[in-house]
């Protein structure tokens, strides 16, 4: 992993229990303590009702392709070897969206609304990814 | 609001040297779009007392340094942040400051050197290799949620958007290719664009991805450019030199709470902003004679259309097939050929372009017949923030 040459993300005062939690092997997000709904990127109060009461609650790791795009231009030399590859926007079961990549499936069969769930990328020592995989139907 | 329509005007309107300028600043583009308005409205820049700019992200308070090459002291004056969006809310601003007394003459410009920068070193040397084009500084790049899935730039984020209206309503790149197509033909009228080759189908399907639903010719381009308008009071616009035109309504819109959230990306921003707009000119889409659409990727364009209620919502493809866009169409748009064919300069010129075809400057083979009133949309902000100006003939 020492040769990693992707972007490393650098967390923010905000997003380090996300990140930590990655590191453990969970998808924990945002769920306010005042509403109960769930948001994503993490900040320091709800945007569904601005209450500052929160907890950090693991995610089922299920959800589905909300839309997604195939990256044929190489912006970042580490990724050169990797184009055609897909981003895509992630809706989890729980509601907040968020980008990854998807893995174990062929550019060409990806499809909004396909079934995903979380699969765990650590790529250092202190640094974990999500990425999603195709899932069945649940 | 509506005590406002029809009570200012744009009074001059001026563009810079377009397209791969050499040896010019954004900063230097901007003075000559500005030099050019002001001399279009026979206004000189001891007439100036308002500043409303944008540039370039980088360059610190951008207004202070137009000023001082203007000699100008200005009574109202800023740099705005709001992408795309920013060139009509400074027109809005600027009509609102005159009517608060904070100004009377106010020159709206916005510049960028994107394609210099991309072809320039640190020392102004020419590049073996152009850089990626990115106004945004590297310190307030994202450093998490996206670059590690090598998420990059503007072209993905809207291509999400672009994808999810191709799952709902069955768009097709046909249907964008068809906007590429129309600009690209109003592109070959206009003797100032960039990008006067023709375009068909079969070059635009053949072009290469980007990222996938977008290929070359689905993305606006990268451009040296500048454009400006003045604005004052319509009264005072009758004694000068230009033929004014008048500002019947705007508004601005922005769906701050995210690209990513509810139904933005099918249903953005323009829906809000067009609704409110209409009612403060006091005109609905069917007295639309041309438009001006911020067209900084062809599914912008379409979305757009629809939530303009130029046609319904998921109809915006068979709209743009239908020739709507054209010179002799329902809907004649991007008549100078917009971002994808003439130059991107932020909406800026597509500004220019509406008050120009009111004026009913051009010969025949691009003016729009008639033209009493251009509305022209201004999208930015990479995706969320929106802004309407409805202009219409003296």
């Amino acid at each position: 992993m020492s040769n990693y040459k992707k972007p490393v993300p650098i967390p923010s005062v905000e997003s380090k229990p996300y990140w930590t939690g990655l590191k453990e092997g969970r998808l924990l997000i945002p769920k306010c303590g005042e509403c109960g709904n769930f948001w994503f990127p993490p900040s320091l109060h709800c945007p569904h009702c601005n209450a500052a009461n929160f907890s950090w609650e693991p995610s089922s790791g299920r959800g589905k392709v909300f839309s997604y795009v195939v990256f044929h231009r190489v912006y970042h030399p580490a990724f050169s070897e990797e184009v055609p590859y897909v981003v895509a926007l992630i809706e989890l079961e729980e509601g907040p969206r968020l980008i990854s990549n998807l893995v174990e499936i062929k550019p060409d069969d990806v499809q909004c609304e396909m079934p995903v769930s979380v699969v765990f990328e650590k790529i250092a020592n202190n640094m974990t990814l999500p990425k999603f995989r195709p899932a069945p139907l649940y | 609001m509506k005590q406002l329509r029809d009570k200012y005007a744009i009074v001059g309107t001026g563009k810079s040297r377009l397209g791969k300028v050499d040896g010019v600043t954004a900063l230097g583009l901007i003075e000559e779009a500005v030099k050019a308005a002001l001399d279009d409205a026979g206004l000189k820049n001891t007439d100036v007392d308002g500043l409303l700019i944008r540039g370039p992200d980088d360059i610190y308070c951008l207004h202070q340094l137009l000023g001082a090459r203007l000699g100008v002291n200005a009574a109202f004056s800023s740099t705005l942040d709001n992408g795309g969006a920013s060139q009509i809310m400074a027109v809005a601003l600027a009509a609102m400051a005159i009517e608060a007394g904070l100004a009377t003459t106010v020159v709206c410009a916005y510049g960028r050197d994107t394609w210099s920068r991309t072809n320039r070193g640190p020392n102004n040397e020419r590049r073996d290799k152009r850089e990626e084009p990115n106004m945004i500084p590297p310190s307030q790049r994202p450093v998490e949620h996206g670059p590690e899935f090598g998420f990059f730039g503007p072209v993905a984020l809207h291509g999400l958007g672009a994808r999810r209206h191709m799952f709902e309503y069955g768009t097709t790149r046909e249907d964008f290719a068809a906007i590429a197509i129309a600009f690209r033909e109003h592109a070959r009228r206009n003797p100032e664009a960039t990008m006067r080759e023709p375009l068909d189908l079969a070059t635009y399907m053949s072009a290469r991805m980007i990222v996938d639903p977008f290929g070359l010719y689905d993305c606006s381009l990268v451009s040296d450019a500048a454009g400006a308008v003045v604005v004052t009071s319509a009264e005072r616009a009758r004694d000068l030199k230009a033929k004014p035109v008048l500002i019947k309504g705007f508004a601005t819109f922005n769906n701050t709470k995210g690209w990513f959230l509810d139904d933005n990306m099918v249903t953005t921003a323009a829906a809000e902003c067009s609704e409110r707009a209409y009612k403060f000119a006091g005109v609905g889409p069917a007295d639309i004679d041309c438009a001006q659409i911020y067209d900084c990727f062809t599914y912008m364009v379409l979305t757009q259309l629809e939530d303009y209620g130029f046609c319904k919502k998921g109809e915006g493809g068979a709209f743009v097939r239908s020739g709507a866009l054209g010179l002799e169409g329902v809907l004649p748009t991007n008549t100078s050929g917009g971002q994808l064919s003439e130059a991107h300069v932020e909406g800026m010129l597509q500004i220019v372009e509406g008050a120009r075809q009111l004026q009913g400057i051009y010969g025949p083979e691009r003016q729009v017949k008639d033209a009493e009133i251009a509305l022209v949309s201004g999208h930015g902000g990479n995706t969320i923030c929106h802004s309407t100006l409805i202009l219409g003939r003296a």
